[in-house]
């Protein structure tokens, strides 16, 4: 395995604000990495750096042996990132299949694959954007970065106000990916126990400090730090 | 403790499929969605089939028996979830047979089915509940490492709660996601026109 990303000492904000300070962290090709911390702790912030997005200030961004900071925004998809944005950003006018082969590069991920793996997509795939419900819409949003065939996929809190029904159905999907394809993964989400065992790294975020960074099968183990950081140690039933 | 997290993830697997059939009877009893017997009949198999093969046997054999044999004072609340668990058997083919009985009567049966899963529907919720608020807490606080250690174990083969240890169970959950109507599924599933 061979390294993917890594970013050392990365100070990174919006303009002259500085949001994300000293971020340090590394992944190999088909990693996968949990991004946990509470509402407004720079999250966002880090996978949008990662895209360009946001203004990075200072430190190293190396991506698939490339100096990410040197390539503007519109190139990174091209370099392999696959961004599904907190929003999700489906084209409204577009049908569904437009917006999944509006942008695709060649790999493993296809119209056929991405059916397979979403198969209300395809009985929409004739229906616009704007006709759809906020599952269909979370799963156009992952199918359409798939047909990216990135080797890093960037998921930002994609089980966000879906019914549990769904969220379970996406967490199933999202191992699935992490185990079998050769695709990195970075995840990020508010519910930590639920993504813990998807996920072999995780980095928790307090106020755009890096203040765990370790193995995901530790952090879930320790109830006191899951508690103090995330306030998420336990879990009730979805009801 | 692994199996806690795993008994966490499996009652949330299990939780979402009762919400949803929750979600579907109510529909067809106020008429907003037609009775979709495939999807009915997959919602059964796997509300059944998961606590019944799964999730139960694997409670009683490990968690159950270690906590037994640990924390005397627990003997009461034991005695009553094996009692569900024992009763899941006889439960599971009333749901079953009225569902068959259901789809023969058409309309008119509705009604009867109705009242048998809904039974079924909060017993299901009532164990969950009991295990979540009453078991789990008791075993995190008073079993030892080493009786942790065998339980997990145990519960490690389970690879996730959605799949059964031979992902027997993967499509059958997925079908259904696919089938239930918004904004619960993402399917429509006796939706009247689609
Ligand atoms: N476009 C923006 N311009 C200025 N500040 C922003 C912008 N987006 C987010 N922020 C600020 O950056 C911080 C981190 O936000 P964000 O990365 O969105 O957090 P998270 O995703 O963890 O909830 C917050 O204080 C937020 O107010
Ligand atoms: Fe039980
Ligand atoms: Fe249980
Ligand atoms: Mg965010």
């Amino acid at each position: 395995m061979s390294e993917l990303l890594r970013l050392e000492n990365v100070f990174a904000g919006y303009g002259e604000a500085v949001v994300l300070e000293g971020i340090s962290f590394s992944m190999e090709e088909g990693d996968s990495l949990a991004l946990l911390g509470r509402n407004g702790m720079g999250k966002t912030t880090l996978l949008s750096t990662l895209m360009g997005a946001a203004r990075h200030h200072s430190g190293a961004l190396h991506f698939s042996g490339q100096d990410l900071a040197v390539v503007p925004a519109h190139g990174r998809a091209h370099l392999g990132l696959g961004w599904v944005p907190q929003e999700r950003d489906i084209f409204p006018s577009l049908t569904v299949e437009e917006n999944l082969t509006v942008v695709s590069r060649p790999g493993h991920w296809n119209l056929q694959r991405v059916y397979e793996m979403f198969p209300r997509l395809n009985e929409r795939r004739a229906n616009m954007g704007n006709q759809l419900s906020g599952g269909e819409q979370q799963m156009l949003a992952m199918g359409r970065a798939l047909m990216l065939n990135p080797k890093l996929l960037l998921l930002d809190e994609p089980l966000e106000g879906l019914a549990p029904l769904i969220v379970q159905e996406l967490l199933a999907i999202i191992q699935q990916l992490t185990e079998e394809s050769g695709m990195a993964v970075i995840l990020v989400e508010q519910h930590a126990r639920q993504i813990l065992p998807l996920t072999r790294q995780a980095l928790v975020l307090e106020r755009g400090r890096a203040v765990y960074l370790g193995e995901s099968a530790t952090l879930r183990d320790d109830r006191e730090l899951l508690d103090s950081w995330l306030a998420c140690g336990t879990t009730p039933a979805a009801h | 403790m692994k199996a806690i997290d795993i008994i966490h993830a499996e009652h949330r697997a299990l939780g979402a499929v009762l919400q949803a059939f929750r979600f579907v009877l109510d529909g067809i009893r106020d008429g907003r969605f037609e009775p979709d017997f495939q999807l009915l009949a997959a919602m059964i198999e796997y509300i059944t089939q998961v606590p019944d093969k799964l999730h139960h046997p694997k409670e009683d054999d490990y968690l159950f028996v270690r906590m037994r044999a640990r924390i005397p004072a627990a003997a009461g609340l034991l005695d009553q979830l094996e009692a569900d668990h024992a009763e899941g058997a006889r439960r599971t083919a009333a749901l079953r047979g009225a569902l068959v009985h259901y789809q023969g009567m058409g309309a008119s049966g509705f009604a009867g089915f109705d009242a048998i899963a809904g039974t079924y529907l909060d017993a299901s919720w009532k164990h969950v509940t009991k295990e979540e608020t009453e078991l789990l807490p008791l075993a995190r606080q008073s079993l030892t490492p080493e009786d942790w250690a065998g339980i997990d174990a145990a519960f490690e083969a389970n690879k996730d709660p959605w799949s059964g240890p031979t992902g027997e169970f993967r499509a059958l959950f997925s079908r259904i996601v696919n089938m239930v109507p918004a904004p619960y599924g993402v399917g429509d599933a006796g939706v009247p026109g689609a």
